[in-house]
């Protein structure tokens, strides 16, 4: 059977879709009254205030970024991060100008990318806004997109990719896509296999590479099994069952309050034509997968806590 | 001497009524059809006819005039008429314009498309350049006769480079002249917006637009170009600068509700709607490169304008 659009199906679903518009309807206004409840961080504003950003005469940018807006989302994420109370390593290592920052993916959400973004914008100086590429099934979602919009994520897609890099602005892109940050535990810490396309947008616009390795995602939200069925009929992309489900209910996935360690590597420059054959790119996507884990490797080692 | 006389589609659209008002100040005798009466006089001097894009009466007004220039201005929007009409004067009636146009020696043959093709889609990137794939057709298959007069105007292009021609791929044309979907959608004191989406949107002002229109014309460019004026912003910016109320609904209760709306009124067709959920921003580099225009009206003008609000008028 052909899939629908989002759109398209969305009328034919009839009782189901009316209960559906409820539930939608009061996780909005949830999510609404949690972003209006959040008071804006000075450290981020001043930061934010701080970027070399091009937006037009309303404050905003082609896709939608906007440095008012999102010193509000940034803020809320400063007090997640905060959460997570995170030890960053090597942020000095992220150069001026274009840079793919390319970290492992883990966790179910992508709290990992929160840590990211928001030790960029703060821990770096001077501050650094990261693009993020999110997967393709975000744009779709109320709320959310919006706010990923305004702070400055984009579709991950080539073009955007290649847009934001010839502006010189820093992407963060997860080569494992939904397969990474979607692991079940019995795989934790391990790589599953890179995409290509981050390293041919990188030789195409002579970007550098920094490998990040991230340490404690895994651990957040753990997942035991993914209900393919179930993630089909969300239209998600995996459907996580978590051990603690019996235990506390929808609250199992909710983050623990790990401790996150994150190790920023040296750039990586690669050269040669981004339109090579595949197995040329491969064997220098091979090459930065390889430095990512042996990152996580050394974290995993260097760490004496999960909390 | 004789002046050279421009053909012009649609005349009695507001659009075309202002390019027809720019060419005739500019010393062009111009010519106006509509399959449509044409209701308000003109304050300038045109031949006026009413004739079918797809009939043969079309032949006559180029056999009299013999037009250097054709606007073909005239697509027809997506809620007007029926399917079957619309494709009757878009598809086969653009087709015949092409044809008769390069029968009687026409020099230049600007048409115009519509960004509406592009599609908003979850999966659109920013922005869209010509090349790319139109994604409005899956989704939505009411708009089949835009694409197809789109796709065809452009196999013109290269097949018949006698005839040269230009298609052109506007985003939302607004302002005080303009009827079109977006344009009455931001003139409504209610408005629903989608909850949890906030799209970026692209506005081009009617005056932007009709120097636009008259920059294909003139040029010696051909092919297939976006316009896009200024920068994009966002739906609901836009709709706070109107001064609408804004009631949030989801998707389902707003599809719902416009195919109720259509049975009293012409309202925004249900397709739309993908519109004010996802992105479609078009990049007119192109076109901007290739007629040396630019836009000038900025994006509050636009709106203010469009919904005859004061710059002074602030909240």
């Amino acid at each position: 059977m052909p899939r629908a659009g989002p759109v398209a199906g969305a009328h034919n679903r009839g009782v189901t879709a009316t209960r559906g518009t409820v539930a939608e309807w009061a996780v909005m206004q949830l999510l609404k009254r949690l972003i209006q409840s959040v008071v804006l961080e000075p450290r981020v504003e001043r930061a934010i205030d701080s970027l070399p950003v091009k937006t037009n005469a309303l404050g905003f940018d082609s896709w939608g970024f906007s440095p008012e807006a999102s010193k509000l989302y940034y803020s809320l994420a400063w007090r997640i991060y905060q959460y997570f109370r995170p030890e960053i390593h090597g942020v000095e290592n992220i150069p001026e100008g274009r840079v793919l920052i390319v970290p492992n993916h883990s966790g179910q959400l992508p709290f990992d990318g929160l840590v990211i973004a928001v030790a960029c914008l703060l821990e770096a100086s001077p501050p650094r806004l990261v693009r993020a590429m999110v997967e393709r099934w975000f744009p779709t979602l109320p709320v959310v997109s919006s706010a990923f919009t305004r702070s400055g994520a984009v579709l991950g897609d080539p073009i955007n990719c290649r847009n934001l890099l010839e502006a010189d602005n820093a992407i963060l892109v997860f080569p494992e896509g939904a397969r990474g940050s979607g692991k079940t535990w019995d795989h934790r810490y391990r790589l599953v296999k890179f995409g290509r396309g981050f390293m041919r947008l990188a030789l195409q616009s002579s970007a550098p590479i920094v490998p990040v390795a991230v340490i404690g995602g895994e651990e957040s939200i753990v997942s035991l099994y993914n209900i393919d069925g179930l993630a089909r009929l969300l239209h998600a992309p995996y459907a996580p069952v978590s051990p603690l489900l019996p235990l506390l209910g929808p609250l199992a996935y909710l983050p623990l309050p790990v401790k996150f360690h994150v190790y920023f590597g040296e750039p990586m420059l690669f050269s040669g034509p981004f339109d090579d054959e595949d197995e040329a790119i491969e064997h220098k996507v091979q090459q930065v997968s390889e430095r990512v884990q042996t990152m996580i490797n050394e974290g995993l080692a260097r760490r004496e806590s999960v909390f | 001497m004789a002046q050279p006389v421009t053909l012009i589609t649609g005349i009695s659209g507001g659009l075309a009524r202002l390019v027809g008002a720019e060419l005739v100040k500019q010393g062009h005798q111009v010519v106006g059809v509509d399959y449509r009466r044409v209701d308000a006089p003109l304050d300038y001097p045109a031949e006026l006819y009413q004739a079918n894009y797809n009939k043969t009466r079309i032949e006559d007004v180029f056999r009299r005039h013999r037009p250097r220039r054709v606007l073909h201005l005239g697509r027809v929007g997506n809620l007007k008429e029926r399917m079957g009409k619309r494709f009757d004067l878009n598809v086969i009636g653009s087709g015949k314009l092409m044809e008769l146009s390069r029968k009687y020696g026409v020099e230049r043959f600007v048409i115009l498309s519509t960004f509406h093709i592009y599609g908003a889609h979850p999966h659109n990137h920013t922005p869209i350049y010509e090349d790319e794939p139109l994604r409005a057709g899956p989704a939505f298959p009411q708009i089949a006769d835009a694409i197809q007069l789109d796709s065809q105007a452009l196999m013109w292009v290269w097949r018949h480079p006698e005839v040269q021609t230009v298609v052109l791929r506007p985003c939302n044309v607004v302002g005080p002249s303009i009827q079109n979907a977006m344009s009455r959608f931001l003139r409504q004191p209610t408005v629903p917006v989608m909850i949890g989406f906030d799209p970026m949107v692209q506005f081009i002002h009617e005056r932007d637009m009709v120097s636009a229109i008259l920059a294909a014309g003139d040029g010696d460019s051909i092919g297939v170009f976006n316009v896009a004026g200024r920068s994009p912003i966002p739906l609901r910016e836009a709709l706070n600068l109107t001064g609408a109320r804004q009631v949030p609904m989801p998707t389902t209760l707003a599809f719902a509700y416009l195919r109720l709306a259509r049975l009293v009124a012409p309202t925004i067709p249900p397709y739309m709607v993908n519109f004010f959920k996802y992105p479609c921003v078009i990049a007119d580099e192109r076109f901007r490169r290739s007629f040396g225009w630019e836009p000038w009206v900025s994006e509050v003008e636009s709106i203010y304008s469009t919904v005859n609000r004061g710059q002074s008028d602030g909240s």
